[in-house]
């Protein structure tokens, strides 16, 4: 018997390699959400510290005021990025659960992986919808290079992409197999430090995730 | 259920296997992820011998998980066995109460409350319905040692062989910790599980029938290790 989960949050899981950018990504979308009246909940598995959960409690919660404190976790991994999103993903769906039932107004969960190579992948049963996120200083082979991160998420983000001419990545190239290794799946090439594509990538969000419902505090009154 | 063969019947049955599926370290209880102190001490720049690992787990096993949560085991199983749900919870309610640190109580708490969630996926065993609406409900916490004893009933594992799976999953869990802090050669940890063997086996026939009220801990040394744990700003384990 399948056991159904009463108050069931979406769920977004973000993963990808250490230093791609997904903290950030997290940190430029979530204001971009709270501004159409959107609630989140942020999970960081971070692989050996707390500093990126602070990092975003103190950014938005603290300092920007988006949601509360206690809605930032920060989760470690027992060096194991990729078993807590995917083949053990037990104590990720037990804090999911302890948010679902304290903060049932909540619209969306994300789920931040600790940074791992590009084979990572959320378990269906952690998150609902899964982006990937890659960097242009990786080289434009990235894309070519497959893997199921970057084969299977929902959303391929190409980062960082203002380095691009710096790092002798072309972008055309990593669009050209972005688009040979993932078929019609998306992509959206990003710059998250000036926002450049983070309205595209919410409003997939929006779209893909929430299916365009209306935020759960803003349906009520 | 049995296997028979034209000479009788093969000693082994579904409960064996149900065994080895509860404390195979693929089972998705979280516990690759904790080190119960052990990350603390390797960061406050102790070099531990793999003698002085052996000496530490079972310490652990002989001070907190013997006394505490193997009798909370012996006690949950008889109880389940009984149906008698309030019981049951009033054994969760006492191990809980032993747990002093916070990290571990609450991974304990995590771990039991998905296996249970795990379980349920596939069985409808009555007394697992139940404990698992007790936690729903709040009245349990859903603490490892409570819901491995439900599960092992439900799959007619017996009491003592339920308490292996335990101490076993948790000595590797710790040792699997050290493998990955590197302190330790992968040879060396199966080594400190095998001479862990008899302390195992030592601990649970000294606490798997003891009657709950006789149930304790104490590793003050080792609870202020684990306190510091909580304090490490940067870490990898959840213990």
């Amino acid at each position: 018997m399948i056991m159904t989960i009463e108050k069931r949050i979406p769920r977004l899981g973000i993963g990808g390699p250490v230093g791609s950018g997904k903290t950030m990504l997290i940190e430029k979308i979530v204001p971009l959400l709270s501004a159409k009246g959107y609630k989140a909940g942020i999970i960081s598995n971070d692989v050996v510290s707390r500093e990126d959960a602070d990092r975003m409690r103190r950014n938005l919660a603290t300092q920007q005021g988006l949601l509360s404190e206690e809605l930032v976790i920060g989760l470690a991994t027992g060096g194991c990025p990729h078993t807590a999103v995917r083949e053990d993903p037990s104590m990720n769906l037990s804090v999911i659960e302890e948010m679902e039932s304290k903060y049932g107004y909540l619209d969306l969960i994300i789920i931040e992986s600790g940074g791992d190579n590009i084979t990572t992948t959320f378990s269906p049963a952690l998150a609902d919808y899964f982006i990937y996120i890659i960097d242009v200083s990786g080289g434009d082979k990235y894309p070519r290079k497959r893997g199921l991160g970057i084969e299977t998420c929902d959303l391929l983000v190409i980062n960082k992409i203002d380095l691009a001419p710096h790092v002798g990545a072309d972008l055309a190239i990593m669009e050209r197999d972005a688009k040979e290794v993932r078929g019609d799946k998306p992509y959206v090439l990003v710059n998250s430090m000036t926002g450049q594509g983070i309205e595209q990538v919410t409003e997939h969000i929006i779209r893909d995730i929430l299916f365009e419902a209306a935020p759960k505090t803003l349906a009520k009154t | 259920m049995y296997m028979s063969t034209k000479d009788g019947i093969l000693d082994i049955n579904t409960a064996d296997l149900s065994m080895l599926q509860l404390s195979d370290s693929f089972f998705p209880t979280g516990m690759y992820s904790m080190s119960n102190g052990l990350e603390a001490i390797f960061y406050g720049g102790k070099k531990m011998k793999a003698q002085e690992l052996r000496e530490f787990v079972a310490t652990l096993l002989q001070f907190q998980i013997g006394p505490a949560d193997c009798r909370a085991l012996g006690n949950a199983y008889e109880n389940a066995a009984k149906s008698n749900v309030d019981r049951l919870v009033e054994v969760d309610r006492t191990v809980f109460s032993m747990k002093l640190v916070k990290e571990i109580r609450e991974a304990s708490t995590r771990s039991g409350t998905q296996l249970v969630r795990c379980i349920r996926s596939f069985s409808d065993d009555k007394i697992l319905c139940k404990y698992q609406e007790a936690i729903k409900s709040g009245q349990a916490s859903g603490l490892y040692p409570v819901a491995l004893a439900v599960a092992a009933n439900a799959f007619s594992i017996p009491k003592e062989k339920t308490a292996l799976i335990m101490m076993y999953s948790f000595s590797v869990s710790i040792v699997g910790a050290a493998l990955r802090l590197g302190m330790l050669q992968h040879f060396d940890g199966q080594k400190i599980i095998d001479d862990l063997k008899p302390t195992i086996m030592m601990v649970i026939k000294e606490n798997i029938n003891k009657p709950l009220e006789s149930i304790w801990q104490f590793a003050p040394s080792i609870d202020i290790i684990q306190i510091s744990h909580e304090r490490m700003n940067s870490k990898m384990f959840i213990t």
